[in-house]
């Protein structure tokens, strides 16, 4: 049981940090997608990336995602050893993000309890292939093991010697007895143990841990291994698992033999690495180039992995941390803003004439922390949009290469921070206009382009800002742009419109909006990518869910840009917390345009016992929030309330209030699902005391104010 | 370790067998399986909602938690009361619905045993306003106690049902 467990940690362990991994090594390549190459760092990072899903998915036993990340291991571990010249990039490109898709699949299907059962093989090949082909051989190889030792570039597993004087050289040989299970296990088993005291190591067969038919090999010839260490026979001996092993044979050799046996195996450097080792080592011995496929572990570099990270200054530390666990934060830190409150405002300080001097003092300092601790709380919800925009990247890279499409994307404003739930929400609103500007957006043609004196190469800007409260996500292309009589007759055709209007009866803005209703597609042929005429309602929708819109502006022949205009957060809002009676209502302060204060006169009362209320020259719908809500205690005369003028969505709404209290940034939570929806709330909060306010919803109140 | 565990549950569960928390409404005394109740707190200032049925008061904070609270009198078509300083709340958690429900006077807790319990008497035709809630009698030394059914005491598609028996009593 306690085995199982242990699975399970390592699983989501193993999820999370290769998903990370994953999207790194997307963003390295998306980055270095136009270049020429891949240079050092990112060849380097590459290569430990896949090192690592390797290890993990081999601990967890994911074969697939094993032998597909080796792979690439090894063309990377080519790359950075070897330095090939005319390395085809784009193709290069290419199959590091199949073996990253491939690997995403099988994690996906892992995440949904499923069996990773994706084929690795024809990857294999296919990376096998183009392995081969840089490096300049026309033969086409296998992977079967049996051939290493004749491979002109053998493959063993080595590491790397650190020759010193007194270093002893020995040749070992295990045989295992016939019946042994997975003896390739055990030979590794035994060289895991030796890499402790090894100065250097190196054994054949290579392949002990990916391939499992090695295990035959073993049993057939035994399991060969030169090892380099300061340590005596015996303690190899005992180093060795020897619990299956019919017999081990360790024979202390010279240095110049270990040399030779090595050159024997295809290592190059290894009569260097004697000579070395008789006159101290020194440092070229690092740049020993082993063949692709080599497990190369070296000591005394233990903290490689570390250098690489801090290679990059911009990649953040980050841990992650259940979210349950920061709601919850969240809501002690508001009781203790609230038990804080109920301190420095106890009644028992009133007494007269106590000198407070020295509580004020620790008073003021406690309220400068708490505001403080609020603060981080609330920033550490808030993420930045760079992974958001990465999956942008590569979405651009894909459709654009399968469309023929020569585009280049700008991305701006990428750090810019979002709620983290609303992050989760935009990405695929965002992905269907990314999408959709590559797909519908940039011409086909570039002679169409040039045509109009626009570059050939398209262009698409996705923009990220924060303004007024709100996030402003523009996905902004130099295409086609919007034909309005196009876009009303395919409206006309799909019954869009009601029968009667022409063209003139719609503002532009109006006409934009047609794309994003149901069931329109401007475009002829439904593409892999777009052309279903689902992608846009359903981006609307998805944006309207968190409080956002979509606003389309074109220009035609210059481009279109769509917008997302969203809510910085959903937990927390900057309200103007109202009083009509004895209630208290929270108002959003983004939706407020005015408050203003008139007499009786301005108001105008229809028969049927709507008001309007007329403030300068202009007419607007009137609620009163006390009738509307059956409030007692309140003030129904409009000159001793206040107005608020309410904006959402261009339309305004006149609302009137008793009086304004205060404002301040309130934490969102939902009224209790228990009680029934009420239209125009919509939530409620805490107030500084420990009362309860309720948010107005303004849309839901308008809807409700025009049903009325 | 685990059959600890579980010990301890069953234990726990035992002692919370057949002990009802006890109150009174009007004149009638109602209990309350003591297992549905997770606390018990003072009259609070209760914020209303609007337009929410009448006998939900509105919303309390419990400790940074808003809940929902009922008057158990409005809840049974009485008068409503005025709330004292006996009036209490019990905090009762059905279901991971957390609902707090407006008492007058808090009684005691009291072991029932299942003998002592029986059915609600129906009497065809009229149907007792509360027997809805109420699964059982439970005759004890001082009274006879209603024991209610949190679950259907909060539960709203039983209100509707409710509100047709109240019309056609009115009609």
């Amino acid at each position: 049981m306690a085995e199982e467990f242990n699975t399970d940690s390592m699983l989501s362990v193993f999820l999370y940090e290769s998903d990370q991994l994953l999207e790194k090594l997307e963003g390295i390549i998306l980055e270095k997608q136009d270049a020429d190459c891949f240079d050092d760092t990112d060849i380097n990072e590459i290569f430990r990336i896949m090192h690592t899903i390797k290890g993990s998915s081999g601990v967890l036993m994911y074969e697939n995602i094993t032998k597909a990340s080796h792979k690439l291991e090894d063309v990377f571990y080519y790359l950075r050893e070897s330095h090939p010249e005319d390395v085809p990039h784009l193709e290069l490109v290419d199959k590091v993000l199949a073996v990253s898709d491939f690997i995403t699949g099988e994690l996906d299907k892992i995440k949904n309890g499923e069996a990773s059962d994706g084929d690795e093989s024809e990857l294999v090949e296919d990376l096998d292939e183009f392995l081969s082909s840089i490096k300049g051989e026309i033969k086409k190889q296998g992977i079967r093991l049996p051939q290493a030792n004749k491979h002109e570039e053998p493959t063993q597993f080595y590491i790397a010697p650190v020759a010193e004087d007194d270093s002893h050289f020995y040749k070992i040989i295990i045989h295992y007895k016939n019946d042994t299970q997975m003896s390739n296990i055990r030979a590794y088993s035994a060289t895991y143990a030796l890499k402790g005291v090894a100065e250097d190591l190196l054994y054949t067969p290579e392949d002990i841990l990916s391939n499992e038919a090695s295990g035959d090999v073993i049993l057939a010839e035994g399991f060969y291994m030169l090892l380099q260490t300061k340590s005596t026979k015996e303690d190899v001996i005992n180093l060795v698992d020897n619990s299956e092993a019919e017999q081990i044979d360790i024979d202390e050799i010279t240095a110049e033999e270990f040399g030779k046996r090595l050159a024997e195996l295809g290592r190059e450097d290894a009569q260097a690495v004697i000579d070395l080792g008789e006159k101290k080592a020194a440092e070229p011995e690092k740049k020993a180039a082993p063949a692709p496929g080599d497990y190369v572990v070296k000591a005394k570099e233990a903290g490689k992995g570390k250098t690489l990270a801090k290679n990059q200054p911009k990649q953040q530390t980050i841990i992650s941390v259940n979210i349950e666990k920061m709601d919850a934060l969240m809501d002690l830190i508001g009781e203790l803003v609230i038990a804080e409150a109920t301190v420095l405002q106890n009644p028992d300080l009133k007494v007269p004439g106590l000198d407070l001097t020295n509580f004020q003092k620790a008073a003021a300092q406690l309220a400068k922390n708490t505001t403080e601790l609020q603060e981080v709380i609330m920033s550490m919800r808030m993420m930045p949009l760079t992974n958001t925009f990465q999956k942008m990247r590569r979405i651009v890279f894909d459709v654009s290469r399968k469309l023929g499409k020569d585009i280049e994307l700008e991305v701006i404003g990428e750090n810019t921070e979002v709620d983290k739930n609303i992050i989760e929400h935009i990405s695929d609103p965002l992905m269907h206009l990314v999408r959709n500007s590559v797909d519908h957006g940039i011409e086909e043609n570039p002679a169409d382009r040039t045509k109009l004196g626009k570059s050939p190469k398209g262009k698409i800007i996705l923009e990220a800002k924060n303004e007024g409260g709100k996030v402003y996500v523009s996905v902004k292309d130099d295409g086609k742009g919007l034909n309005k009589e196009k876009l009303f007759n395919k409206a006309y055709e799909n019954g869009l419109v009601d029968g009667s209007k022409t063209i003139n009866d719609f503002t532009e803005k109006e006409i934009f909006r047609f794309i994003t209703l149901p069931g329109f597609s401007t475009k002829e042929q439904v593409t892999e990518y777009s052309g279903r005429g689902v992608g846009m309602d359903v981006v609307v929708k998805n944006i309207q869910e968190i409080g956002g819109r979509l606003d389309v502006d074109s220009v035609e022949g210059e481009g279109s840009e769509m917008t997302l205009i969203i809510p910085l957060t959903l937990a927390i809002i900057n309200g103007i917390v109202v009083k009509v009676g004895n209630s208290s209502f929270v108002i959003e302060t983004a939706s407020i345009k005015e408050f203003v204060r008139v007499g009786e006169d301005a108001l105008i009362q229809e028969p049927g016992g709507e008001e309007y209320l007329v403030l300068r020259g202009e007419c607007y719908p009137f609620i009163r929030l006390n009738e509307r809500y059956h409030l007692p205690d309140s003030r129904s005369k409009i000159d001793e309330g206040v107005v608020v003028v309410l904006e959402h969505e261009g339309e305004q709404i006149c609302v009137l209030i008793d009086s304004l209290l205060q404002e301040q940034e309130i934490v969102v939570k939902p009224i209790p699902p228990y009680v029934k929806k009420v239209k125009g709330l919509s939530g409620c909060t805490q107030l500084g005391d420990g009362s309860i306010a309720l948010i107005l919803d303004i849309a839901g109140l308008m809807l409700d104010g025009e049903r009325r | 370790m685990a059959e600890e565990l579980k010990e301890e549950e069953l234990l726990e569960e035992d002692t919370q067998k057949g002990k009802y928390m006890t109150f009174q409404t009007g004149k009638e005394c109602f209990g309350i399986s003591i297992s549905y109740v997770s606390e018990i707190i003072a009259m609070q200032p209760i914020t209303p909602i609007p337009e929410a049925e009448n006998y939900i008061k509105g919303l309390i904070n419990l400790r940074g938690k808003i809940i929902p609270v009922i008057d158990v009198r409005t809840r049974f078509l009485m008068e409503p009361a005025e709330y004292t300083d006996r009036t209490c709340i019990i905090v009762i958690d059905v279901k991971s619905t957390v609902v707090g429900l407006i008492v007058e006077k808090l009684a005691e807790v009291d072991t029932i045993k299942d003998d002592d319990i029986i059915p609600p008497p129906t009497i065809s035709g009229r149907e007792n306003e509360h027997s809805k809630y109420v699964y059982g009698l439970a005759r004890t030394e001082s009274c006879v106690k209603l024991l209610l059914d949190p679950e259907k005491l909060i539960h709203q598609d039983d209100f509707k049902m409710f509100e047709n028996v109240q019309e056609e009593e009115e009609s």
